[in-house]
């Protein structure tokens, strides 16, 4: 099951006025607070945080609101991100980075997520031919990139820590989005 | 007694420090008056430093000082037109004749001096700037489109500083002019100041003993801005100036951090000003400059 949660909502919620600008850090703070109370009341697995009613996110909130919220829940919960254009994304990879954690993000004209932040070069290219073929096993990745089972299985179980694949049973599966 | 302190004729970042050697030891124990009558001509930078000074010596519980206007009719109207008085109204007893603040259409202030005294003010400000900044970024400097997106981080950001870390309120003002001495084409500033605790202060407990001897306005400058280094020990702070430096360095832009006797820089190709200038006259809180010039047409 998948929750989505506006952001926007929000942020109006957060700050009592119609502002569409994700800045300062008691925001997002406020923000970041509101969204795991949303996911406690839930019992859904996977959080979807929809940002295309926010027009700038700043560092600060990007900080608070993304790289906090997956320090706190990510032994709990999948996160994805939609909505967010391009300097959003900047952001977002900035801060993430800076923690060496990352999300996926689902680009507004496709529904394969893309990685924003920090995880190794092989976990990238993983994570990006999970996305084109579906669920598969250790065996399954070596056999696609030409790599090794260890290889394969290193870059699956950093995908796995981070929380940007399900595991169930030995295949991993990419995140759900819809 | 009453000192008098001649506000620079030209009053921007570089006479700043002409002006603040006017306040000898801080607070000074005598009354002051700011004698802005032969002022031509002020920066951003200059009006939120007059207001910063007035706000320290209300802080420090001086009599309230006076301010001369500056007697240009010209210089008075632009003045008026950023805000100035209407701030100044507050922290100096004014002499000379002020005129209304008139604005009419799109204008040169992107943001008129604006006091932060809180993050609902820093909300305020980002709301209040984003139209006007993608007229001037991108229609007049020539920037790319997510530049004014980038700029609104910037100044929230730098905004932001003065809410966590001063200890006070400050204030902000955002202005597009022609810099025509030093760079002759247009630029956008951002000035932001307070007359908090400092940089020094602020890092003084969490990083002063790795420096040693070496510690004081000029090092926690350093710190913050190179090293982006925070007083909280959260890792997730300390990015905001480093981000800050990243893009003004692809539009060849500058900040400069002035704080207690010391000033920061990172100096672009097209201005002749030092990294690090110590042993400057002392100044309240700190004073930041974010110049963005207008690109030029080589491809970036």
């Amino acid at each position: 099951m998948i929750q989505t949660i506006r952001i926007g909502s929000l942020l109006r919620e957060a700050v009592s006025a119609p502002y569409r600008n994700l800045v300062t850090r008691p925001t997002g703070v406020a923000v970041r607070t509101r969204i795991e109370e949303t996911l406690a009341d839930s019992g859904c697995l996977t959080a979807l945080l929809d940002f295309s009613e926010i027009e700038l996110v700043d560092l600060s909130c990007a900080d608070e609101v993304v790289a906090k919220l997956l320090l706190t829940v990510r032994t709990a919960y999948f996160v994805v991100l939609q909505g967010l254009r391009e300097d959003h994304h900047e952001a977002i990879d900035h801060v993430l980075t800076h923690h060496h954690l990352a999300v996926a993000a689902v680009p507004p004209d496709s529904c394969r997520p893309r990685l924003l932040g920090w995880v190794s070069a092989d976990a990238r290219e993983a994570f990006a031919h999970i996305g084109g073929s579906g669920p598969l096993g250790v065996a399954d990745l070596a056999r696609g990139l030409g790599w090794s089972k260890t290889r394969s299985s290193e870059a699956l179980a950093d995908l796995a820590f981070n929380r940007l694949v399900q595991t169930i049973g030995e295949l991993y599966y990419p995140l759900q989005t819809a | 007694m009453t000192r008098v302190i001649e506000v620079p004729a030209h009053f921007d970042d570089r006479s700043f420090d002409t002006f603040a050697a006017g306040f000898g030891e801080w607070p000074p124990a005598e009354k002051i008056l700011l004698d802005a009558r032969g002022t031509q001509w002020a920066s951003p930078y200059g009006l939120i430093g007059l207001l910063t000074a007035g706000q320290a010596l209300a802080e420090a519980k001086r009599e309230k000082p006076l301010l001369t206007v500056p007697t240009n009719d010209e210089v008075k109207r632009y003045w008026a037109r950023a805000g100035f008085f209407h701030q100044a109204a507050d922290l100096f007893e004014l002499h000379g004749k002020v005129p209304r603040s008139t604005t009419t259409g799109p204008s040169d202030v992107l943001l008129d001096v604006t006091p932060v005294r809180a993050s609902e003010d820093v909300h305020g400000v980002v709301d209040k700037i984003s139209e006007g900044a993608s007229r001037i970024l991108h229609g007049e400097l020539g920037l790319e489109m997510k530049a004014t997106l980038r700029f609104s981080m910037a100044l929230s950001e730098a905004c932001q500083n003065i809410v966590e870390h001063a200890g006070t309120s400050g204030w902000v003002a955002v202005q597009a002019y022609t810099f025509r001495r030093r760079l002759g084409r247009r630029v956008v500033v951002i000035a932001v100041s307070d007359a908090g605790v400092g940089f020094r202060r602020s890092l003084e407990s969490t990083h002063a003993k790795r420096f040693g001897e070496r510690w004081g306005d000029g090092a926690a400058l350093e710190a913050a801005l190179i090293q982006g280094v925070s007083r909280f020990r959260d890792p997730g702070r300390g990015q905001g100036l480093a981000f800050i430096k990243r893009f003004l360095d692809q539009w060849e832009g500058k900040i400069s951090i002035r704080s207690g006797t010391a000033r920061l820089s990172i100096v672009p190709p097209w201005d002749e000003d030092v990294p690090l200038s110590d042993h400057l006259p002392s100044f309240p809180g700190a004073q930041v400059q974010i110049i963005i010039p207008a690109q030029d047409s080589k491809p970036r």
